[in-house]
């Protein structure tokens, strides 16, 4: 035998054993392939990994209701929005429900089908005003909210109700140590609590929605007003930047790098006697940490304005390149239907008053009417409504912020902001 | 058995009985027509040509005592007793530079949950606990995403291998200006932003029905290796003196007959190299995978970063599923460890 027919047996033979390798793995180990329609009965819902447990319930609750099952397309948040850009634009979906950060269904509002219908007026009534607003664009109701979140004040009511800290409260600010509700309580009890390697506060350089929560509080709409003019540099925004800033000396160091999970750290570790936090995180304080059972919750504090805090809603929406558009109206409305079931994930989260009001009294919820009073809150508003807004966050209002809690003067820094957002938008 | 069909080994062993078997003139013309000492550590396949390592042998005195052995030290043997220390000191800097963040994460798997965010953070854990394994092991989809990560790795290696050997072989050996533009022109896709043709090839897949395949994403990861896999395989190659070929050729062989007994046993250990930055190139991608799989394709990646979501980081978990993960890496790694460093030095002795 040629040496030439020997390579080219041993070519072939390795051809085809490549062959079928490939045609073995064509199927995945995960089950069935994410594509839209591919059974009626059977819908794939695309949702943020932290919210998965949300829908575990009440998929399991629908399936029983309507035969429709729920298959999980789990993605990390920070490449979501990538994803969904991609199959949008394509108009190849491989979902047939999304849950959609509430900051992005201005970017997908021509992407995603109108669900008026789930929208009547019972349904209004049992959703808070500024998530209705907030689903409503451009005349159509484009996403059912699933579940919500809002900052409030989370503190260490031990030290709170210690005797000697409220004498010693008392004697120096003059009035009794309780939850803080305004500005100048808060700047107290942080001030008050800056003692012995321990912080009053954190201060969050890294993330900017409390400072816009501390803005509405203000009684100014959030860096754009209805008409898109940037009113960044008016005086409640100024305020409520001086304010923010005013915490840093009470504050661990580091300010302009703090985030979400840096701020939660140092909350869970003992470090900082209050934050203004995510509801959820209420019930997330791990079994060993110092501080559980130990921390009580309130309201987000008010300003001139009143209470106010920044929704942070999650919707259901349906593509219009679904070829399951039926079962997965279902699918929404079922969801909608069972709300509370979401309450009772590791999350623990709902967006019908209902349900929240459902919860409210029972052990392990105390965040849930501080939670409903902040939604609920006259001056409470949801984020612009423009396509533009992550990008505003990314490149303008964070890194503001960091240069803010660093010592940069505010008014300067928020003039240029708004020549940056100008830029923008144009 | 005629001349013709006595295997070609065979034959160089019996024409060249200097050499260890299966050398042949081959590997005498490498031997000593080349500085390649070293080329190929490690077995061929079975009736393969081997070119058996040259080391380096002490030389014996006319005492019969071997010479002083710093007359033969190289690397951190070499010099003078002081540079010897700081060569030393700076490689154990540079080791603790490199794995120490991979020690830090193998030490914050086995933290509770407290202790993964202390502030300020310790190194090893105050309680040992495997509560993060379990947490990581038993979410569900984990076990499916390894499998779906070692076949896309597979995939992707074999496809890179298969398109980069010959392709490199001709660009090497024909030395034609097309071939010198293909290549350039093979360094210019690396420089592309992957996302800025993930997103495209996502939609390209789903148009033809690979959505949510490993295949769609072995191919995707084939575009990020195929252009280092030719650079690499393109050294080796030009490593191998042409003389050895021609040897093959007077012996009988076929141009890809040399290449089959000749060239590619030689630069086994290269293809190794090569096959390891291809699979690690698969195996950890993210990008690709994140864009391209859904529920029955995802990749171990995209399910170590869900551990990080709008609500928390669950360090511990996500720090003991990607300790797991590196396991199946580390253990390619030491296997074919010679194989590595035999391809490395191969890439060196270019003559």
């Amino acid at each position: 035998m040629s040496s030439r027919t020997t390579i080219f047996r041993i070519a072939a033979l390795g051809g085809l054993s490549t062959a079928v390798l490939l045609a073995a793995t064509a199927c995945g180990a995960g089950g069935p392939a994410a594509t839209s329609g591919s059974a009626a009965s059977t819908v794939n819902v695309l949702v943020e990994a932290g919210g998965h447990a949300e829908l575990t319930g009440v998929a399991e609750q629908c399936k029983k209701d309507t035969g429709i099952t729920a298959n999980f397309v789990e993605l990390p948040y920070d490449g979501m929005f990538n994803r969904l850009s991609s199959e949008f634009s394509s108009g190849n979906v491989s979902f047939d429900v999304a849950a959609l950060d509430s900051v992005w269904l201005p970017s997908f509002k021509d992407a995603v089908q109108p669900l008026d219908e789930l929208f009547t007026d019972e349904a209004k009534k049992d959703i808070f005003p500024a998530l209705v607003k907030e689903a409503n664009v451009d005349g159509h109701f484009i996403g059912m909210p699933a579940w919500t979140n809002a900052e409030i004040i989370l503190y260490r009511k031990d030290l709170f109700e210690d005797a000697k800290n409220k004498a010693d409260f008392k004697a120096k600010y003059g009035y009794d140590l309780a939850a803080p509700t305004t500005w100048k309580q808060y700047q107290d009890i942080s001030g008050f609590f800056t003692k012995d390697g321990m912080y009053g506060t954190d201060v969050k350089g890294g993330v900017e929605t409390e400072w816009l929560a501390h803005v509405l509080q203000a009684g100014s709409p959030m860096v754009l007003d209805e008409n898109n003019n940037v009113v960044i540099d008016n005086a409640a925004h100024k305020d409520a930047l001086d304010f923010y800033t005013s915490l840093v000396k009470s504050a661990p160091p580091g300010a302009a790098q703090v985030d979400w999970a840096a701020a939660q750290n140092l909350f869970n570790q003992g470090k900082t006697a209050m934050t203004r936090f995510w509801a959820h995180a209420y019930r997330q304080i791990p079994k060993d940490s110092p501080v559980v059972g130990k921390v009580a919750a309130a309201p987000m504090i008010g300003g001139s304005a009143g209470v106010a805090g920044v929704p942070g809603p999650w919707y259901l929406s349906v593509p219009k390149a679904t070829k399951n558009s039926d079962a997965a109206k279902k699918f929404v409305k079922c969801a909608y239907d069972h709300n509370d079931l979401g309450i009772e994930s590791s999350l623990g989260l709902a967006s019908r008053i209902s349900a929240f009001e459902k919860y409210q009294d029972k052990a392990g919820y105390g965040s849930f009417k501080p939670l409903i009073e902040t939604l609920k809150g006259q001056a409470t508003a949801t984020r612009p409504a423009t396509a533009k807004w992550q990008q505003i966050v990314d490149t303008v209002l964070v890194p503001l912020l960091q240069k803010a809690v660093a010592g940069g003067d505010s008014a300067t820094l928020l003039a240029e902001a708004k020549k940056q957002i100008q830029d923008l938008l144009k | 058995m005629s001349t013709a069909e006595t295997p070609i080994n065979d034959r160089f062993a019996a024409e060249a009985p200097a050499y260890p078997r299966h050398a042949g003139l081959a590997a005498a013309i490498l031997a000593t027509g080349t500085k390649a000492s070293g080329a190929t550590a490690g077995a061929a396949p079975t009736g393969a040509l081997t070119v058996e390592p040259t080391m380096p042998t002490p030389a014996v005195s006319g005492t019969g005592r071997p010479r002083r052995r710093n007359h033969h030290a190289e690397g951190l043997e070499a010099g003078k007793r002081g540079t010897r220390i700081l060569l030393w000191i700076v490689l154990a800097a540079a080791m603790v530079l490199y794995g120490f963040p991979f020690l830090y994460l193998l030490f914050t798997s086995f933290k509770t949950p407290i202790d993964t965010i202390a502030v300020p953070p310790t190194i090893l854990p105050k309680e040992w606990t495997l509560e993060n394994y379990a947490n990581a092991l038993g979410r569900s989809g984990v076990l499916a995403s390894f499998i779906n990560s070692a076949q896309t790795a597979v995939i992707s290696t074999l496809l890179s291998l298969v398109l980069a050997v010959p392709a490199a072989y001709g660009i090497t050996r024909y030395k034609t200006p097309s071939g010198r533009v293909f290549i350039m022109a093979a360094l210019v896709t690396r420089m592309v932003p992957p996302v800025a043709i993930g997103i495209p090839l996502a939609s390209m897949m789903s148009s033809v029905g690979l959505a949510d395949t490993p295949i769609a994403l072995s191919i995707a990861h084939t575009t990020i290796s195929l252009p280092l896999s030719i650079w690499l395989m393109s050294s080796f190659f030009e490593a191998v003196p042409n003389d050895l070929e021609e040897a093959a050729t007077v012996d009988g062989c076929s141009r890809l007959g040399a290449l089959w007994r000749v060239v590619i046993p030689v630069v086994s250990g290269g293809i190794a190299v090569t096959a390891i930055f291809a699979f690690l190139a698969s195996w950890n991608e993210f990008l690709f995978a994140l864009l391209m799989t859904a529920i029955r394709s995802q990749t171990t990646p995209v399910v170590i970063a869900n551990f990080q979501t709008q609500f928390g980081l669950d360090w511990g978990s996500m720090t003991a599923l990607a300790a797991v993960y590196s396991i199946p890496v580390i253990l390619l790694t030491l296997l074919l460890q010679r194989k590595i460093v035999a391809g490395m030095t191969l890439g060196a002795v270019k003559g």
